[in-house]
């Protein structure tokens, strides 16, 4: 799991235990991301993968271990760690009066930055979203072009790690393509990437570790590569989650 | 540009595309201006009506045929209550009181025709002025507007998204604040305006009329860090809406029902009746200086006619009928200020039980704050009949000193069975112009600023309270994730 680079790592997790109503939700969890790596967290309902990001985010205590989050522990300062790092949730929620622009010039604003309409017709470019569609209130979005939003404001922070939860779900296949692609892209630029996702194939395809995600643990890590046998992984995945 | 402001502006462009909160602002806002300019018109229609009433009633009394004194004192005189300036802005309790008492000899009148008793049932639940706008309707388009400030994004799912972005929950929360403090601002315009035309053009004074924006104000920033802070803690918007309409129905509308009956049940009033039957009853103690074999006026001629060193009321150097009924009025008077001094002590006491429960509702601390500025509370309506009752006594007695002065007691004494006599005790009508004309002087702004010290303290432990509570309340803005 870790390695002796770990503490160099934008993402670090070490021993993490959480537990949120009486119950154990993280247990010992231990990970890290390197800059350019992508490191999808896969596991059943409840397994702890949205808690892991939201720890991450400082919106939760820890009770033990330690978390980085690109130097930052979350615990000590949450809103510095918040700054570095580019969340996309499962289900983007946008200020559905304001239209895309409006959107991102706001939530930008608040971690400091002035991106130009080119940039953000740049970076909504990359995202995918239509031109005529960024004058629209996002009250008339589908799910997809509220993602696309989230993207282009993940692109535009230029941060070193960004956490994705769940975010090709409710995705068509060509929406879910184009993500992965936009995936490698942030890859590229050297950005330390956590996703937590069902989809074992888009993992596959641009992540570069896999963890199995069980009560709160790690179950198994696995590099993805072209001699990846997918199908003996989603046997395993669905031993995991059952499990 | 910091986080919370930036969180301000953006609540801002949110309520501006919001049809709710526009209707629900523009609303109050035409609701403040017509409130503004019916309750201007109205007072100063009143108030006209009022100067007109005593000018004719000045008139009348100056206009009497040459009469006995005492006939005059019969005759009596019809005194009106001035409204404040600021009455417009807040009428008080100048609908319920009652704004014109009839001034006669040997009598106490109370004071007649309040609006009230005049008009409908309806005029019992607030008429439309500025105060009751601001007191009644504002926080509840306050609460329309703002419920939703933190629970509806919780619920949406940009709350995540927004601490996410970098805003901290102080921030967020102090913004949303700011940004609904910004409607409230909006709201205190009309108000405003209302009391800078009362300045120019009605001659209120700039203290009690900044001051009253300063108390309306401060009650509108409690209920704006009430709605955020409620707003932060409530799980869901409908329960926020739910816990703030409740809040808004007792603060508002019970409670200040309820004071008023506590303050009755814990120190009962007595009836007009009752004072009334009373004082009759003291009276006949006293005695009657119509009553010429009446023991304690028996008493009072004796003493007379020993310091003027005479055997018979005829030999004094004036008419003893005169000074006789100056020492009727004189004890009558007495006894009634005894009973007002009674009643005047009861109201305060119940004032003070009402005032009270400021600390469990501002809107009674702001309403006390806002009748004692504008003059129009009970403190004034009681200095109108101190000033009213201590005109009266001295119109009677300048009458009553007449008679011993200006008619021979020979000639009272005979009146009514020699008609030469009957009219020489006529006096000269110029006499009726030697009384003067009754002025009604209202609290100085320093006496109404002492008198709204209690309230004014008591929405400034608000103000404290509630910044506390929107304090507290940051740590629910995250906590509720």
């Amino acid at each position: 799991m870790s390695d002796s680079s770990a503490s160099q790592a934008p993402i670090r997790i070490d021993g993490l235990s959480l537990s949120r109503s009486g119950r154990t939700v993280l247990s010992n969890l231990s990970l890290s991301v390197e800059a350019g790596q992508a490191y999808a967290l896969l596991g059943g309902n409840g397994a702890g993968k949205s808690t892991t990001i939201a720890a991450l985010l400082g919106l939760l205590p820890a009770e033990g271990g330690v978390m980085e989050v690109a130097g930052i522990d979350p615990v000590e300062a949450p809103e510095a760690a918040r700054r570095v790092i580019g969340y996309l949730p499962e289900n983007v929620a946008l200020y559905e009066q304001l239209d895309a622009y409006e959107n991102i010039a706001y939530f930008l604003a608040l971690g400091g930055a002035r991106p130009s309409r080119a940039a953000i017709d740049e970076a909504l470019d990359a995202a995918g979203l239509e031109a005529d569609a960024r004058r629209l209130r996002t009250a008339d979005y589908s799910k997809g072009m509220r993602q696309k939003v989230a993207i282009a404001m993940a692109l535009l922070r230029d941060v070193p790690v960004l956490l994705l939860d769940e975010p090709t779900s409710g995705l068509d296949p060509r929406a879910t393509a184009d993500f992965n692609a936009l995936v490698r892209q942030l890859k590229a630029r050297g950005t330390a990437i956590l996703m937590v996702t069902h989809d074992l194939l888009g993992a596959a395809d641009c992540a570069d570790l896999i963890g199995f995600l069980a009560k709160g643990r790690i179950v198994e890590e696995v590099a993805t590569g072209p001699n990846l046998d997918v199908m003996a992984l989603h046997h395993r995945y669905g031993e995991a989650a059952a499990a | 540009m910091s986080s919370l402001r930036l969180v301000a502006r953006n609540e801002w462009q949110l309520m501006r595309r919001s049809r709710v909160a526009q209707i629900a602002i523009a609303l109050l806002l035409v609701l403040a201006g017509i409130a503004a300019i019916t309750s201007i018109a109205h007072r100063n229609a009143n108030d006209d009506l009022r100067a007109r009433f005593q000018a004719q009633a000045n008139s009348e009394f100056d206009g009497q045929p040459a009469r006995h004194p005492h006939r005059m004192v019969h005759y009596g005189h019809f005194v009106f209550r001035p409204l404040p300036p600021l009455a417009a802005f807040d009428p008080g309790v100048d609908a319920f009181t009652g704004s014109t008492i009839f001034l006669e000899g040997h009598r106490q009148n109370s004071a007649n025709f309040g609006d009230v008793r005049q008009s409908s049932l309806l005029a019992r639940f607030g008429q439309l002025t500025p105060a009751f706008v601001l007191q009644a309707l504002a926080p509840l388009v306050l609460i329309f507007v703002g419920f939703g400030l933190i629970a509806r994004e919780r619920e949406a799912g940009t709350l995540r998204l927004l601490t996410a972005s970098g805003a901290s929950p102080g921030a967020i929360l102090g913004g949303k604040a700011l940004a609904l403090s910004g409607v409230a601002a909006l709201m205190l315009i009309p108000a405003g305006l209302a009391l800078l035309w009362m300045m120019a053009a009605e001659g209120a004074g700039a203290v009690a009329a900044g001051s009253l924006l300063l108390g309306y104000a401060t009650y509108l920033a409690v209920w704006v860090a009430a709605i955020a802070g409620v707003s932060a803690i409530a799980s869901t918007p409908r329960a926020a809406l739910i816990a703030l309409l409740a809040m808004w129905a007792v603060a508002t509308v019970l409670l200040p029902r309820v004071a008023p009956e506590a303050a009755l049940s814990v120190d009962p009033l007595t009836t007009k009746l009752e004072t009334d039957i009373a004082i009759q009853r003291e009276l006949r103690e006293i005695g009657d200086s119509h009553d010429p074999d009446d023991p304690h006026f028996e008493e009072f001629k004796t003493s007379v006619l020993q310091e003027y060193g005479v055997d018979r009321i005829e030999d004094l150097p004036f008419n003893y009928n005169g000074l006789l009924a100056m020492e009727g009025e004189t004890l009558t008077s007495s006894l009634f200020d005894q009973y007002a001094a009674r009643e005047t002590a009861q109201e305060k006491r119940h004032a003070a039980i009402v005032t009270s429960f400021g600390v469990i509702s501002p809107t009674i601390a702001l309403n006390r704050l806002s009748i004692t500025l504008a003059g129009t509370g009970m403190d004034g309506h009681r200095r109108f009949l101190e000033q009213a009752e201590a005109y009266r006594f001295a119109i009677v007695q300048q009458l009553n000193q007449l008679q011993a002065e200006a008619v021979t007691f020979a000639d009272d004494s005979t009146r009514n069975s020699d008609p030469v006599a009957g009219r020489r005790v006529r006096i000269d009508p110029e006499h009726w112009h030697e009384v003067p004309d009754f002025t009604y002087r209202g609290a100085t702004t320093g006496e109404r600023l002492q008198a709204a010290a209690a309230p004014a303290l008591i929405l400034l432990f608000w103000l404290l309270v509630a910044g506390l509570f929107l304090r507290e309340a940051r740590n629910y803005v995250l906590g509720a994730h």
